[in-house]
């Protein structure tokens, strides 16, 4: 059976599992965000960094990356400063180096994931605002926006998943998350089998919590399109 | 921090061995996987409770993490009495074992739910007609469903394809040395992680890249009637 003190740290990991990739998931939004609005418009220079930030972080293992940060991390910031003359020094701590890695390398998937929901809103809605003369952050906040997440919701719930299924991965570099607190108890109590299940169990029900609450914001975001009129029941003819 | 290009050649031995090792882990999976995936997936299109059970195994291996599976196979299973005191020990000491085992399973689950879609887009007359023109079932699946459904999938197939790859990252948590560990070992040798890591992601992103331009001649055989003239 398993014990209720290993069982506790593996609420403690949980709750940093959680932090980790809801945190990496933000910054993937942010750069993702930054991303599609840079390259909606083909401009060459953008492009190309755009096309080897995509080349690059989506060629390689997030675990690879993450490794990257957390060991070279400090040497590449700090070669970074040198470069305008700063001496810097940063101790690269597991948690930002996890939260860093998994950001950069879904950023890049959900740049792509974005873009593609920006370019199918109907460009009506675009020269509809134009012509109401909406300000174009109204327009972009309160037209554009609720449709792009109407398309873009699906895919990105299925990123969130994969994001917080990675941060079971990253835990290899020494974040103290539920990984770690998994393997330390079945190294003590010799019962890995219970403790890696409890994990597993997790991981399965942060699934299903995501399911359930990304049918809500679905059907919020679907708002607009269901009928209003209540749908009569089909009667058999 | 720089790029050390000597000490990149030097441990180019042991990162190749690591990329040998990854192939040895991906290649087994790839094939086990999608043998699972196929009658998972047949189950899954049916109705009752074989169907249920097909999409519990989906849904499980889907929302687990690999990483998870691989210790749950590597030091879980041989709490249990029957694995550890019976002839599956042979099998289950082996951390190759365990690494295909683990990831066939999460592999299965993705492709299940693949060949599923691809099998659910196969128009229906497709499958009257060469029921209407004699075909038996097991003909219509091979000879008509399947071929249509891989085609249909193949965007999809690469995706799973390329996580894959890089899924296999994950095997160095059961001490096999891949691409990922050994570069971490030159690292342990060097004390210099910058060129080891950067080397090893240039290698997993040749490998990536391959894939992709082979999975783009594939598409434009298989779909040259899908593409525009």
């Amino acid at each position: 059976m398993p014990q209720m003190g290993f069982v506790e740290q593996l609420g403690i990991g949980a709750l940093m599992t959680i932090q980790v990739a809801v945190l990496s998931y933000l910054l993937a939004l942010a750069i993702g965000t930054v991303f599609a609005l840079a390259t909606l418009k083909r401009r060459l220079p953008v492009d190309i960094i755009w096309q080897t930030y995509a080349s690059i972080f989506t060629g390689v293992p997030s675990l690879l990356v993450a490794f990257l940060f957390y060991y070279a991390g400090s040497g590449m910031i700090a070669s970074l400063f040198s470069l305008v003359g700063l001496s810097v020094t940063v101790d690269v701590s597991p948690f930002a180096a996890a939260v860093a890695a998994l950001g950069m390398v879904y950023g890049a998937y959900l740049a792509d994931i974005i873009r593609s929901a920006i370019q199918n809103v109907p460009p009506g809605q675009f020269e509809a605002a134009r012509v109401l003369l909406v300000p174009r952050p109204t327009a972009w906040l309160f037209v554009i926006l609720p449709q792009v997440l109407r398309l873009a919701l699906p895919a990105m719930t299925n990123m969130w998943i994969v994001v917080l299924k990675d941060t079971a991965l990253i835990s290899l570099i020494g974040l103290k998350e539920i990984m770690a607190y998994a393997k330390l108890a079945s190294g003590v109590t010799k019962e890995p089998f219970i403790y890696y299940m409890l994990a597993s169990v997790f991981f399965l029900g942060m699934t299903a919590l995501t399911y359930v609450v990304s049918q809500r914001i679905e059907q919020w975001t679907q708002r607009g399109y269901r009928p209003v009129a209540a749908k009569e029941r089909a009667h058999a003819l | 921090m720089h790029y050390d290009p000597i000490l990149a050649w030097q441990s180019m031995p042991d990162l190749l061995a690591g990329t040998a090792t990854t192939f040895a882990v991906l290649l087994p999976v790839l094939v086990l996987g999608l043998m699972l995936a196929l009658p998972i997936a047949l189950a899954r299109l049916e109705t009752g409770p074989r169907a249920k059970a097909a999409a519990g195994y989906i849904a499980f291996f889907r929302g687990v993490p690999s990483l998870v599976l691989l210790y749950l196979v590597y030091s879980g299973l041989p709490q249990l009495s029957i694995v550890r005191d019976t002839f599956l020990w042979t099998f289950f000491s082996n951390a190759y074992f365990c690494a295909w085992v683990g990831l066939t399973l999460t592999h299965s689950g993705y492709m299940a739910e693949i060949i599923r879609g691809g099998l659910a887009a196969v128009p229906t007359g497709v499958i009257e007609a060469s029921t209407a023109l004699g075909l038996t079932p097991r003909q219509t699946l091979f000879r008509l469903r399947l071929p249509m459904a891989a085609r249909y999938v193949l965007k999809a197939y690469q995706n799973e394809l390329l996580i894959m790859v890089k899924s296999t990252s994950a095997v160095s948590a059961i001490t096999l040395v891949d691409l990922t560990a050994a570069a971490n070992t030159v690292f342990d040798y060097t004390y210099d992680p910058f060129t080891p890591l950067v080397t090893a992601a240039a290698i997993y992103w040749c490998i990536v890249n391959l894939m992709r331009t082979g999975f783009t001649l594939a598409d434009r055989k298989l779909n040259r009637h899908l593409a525009r003239t």
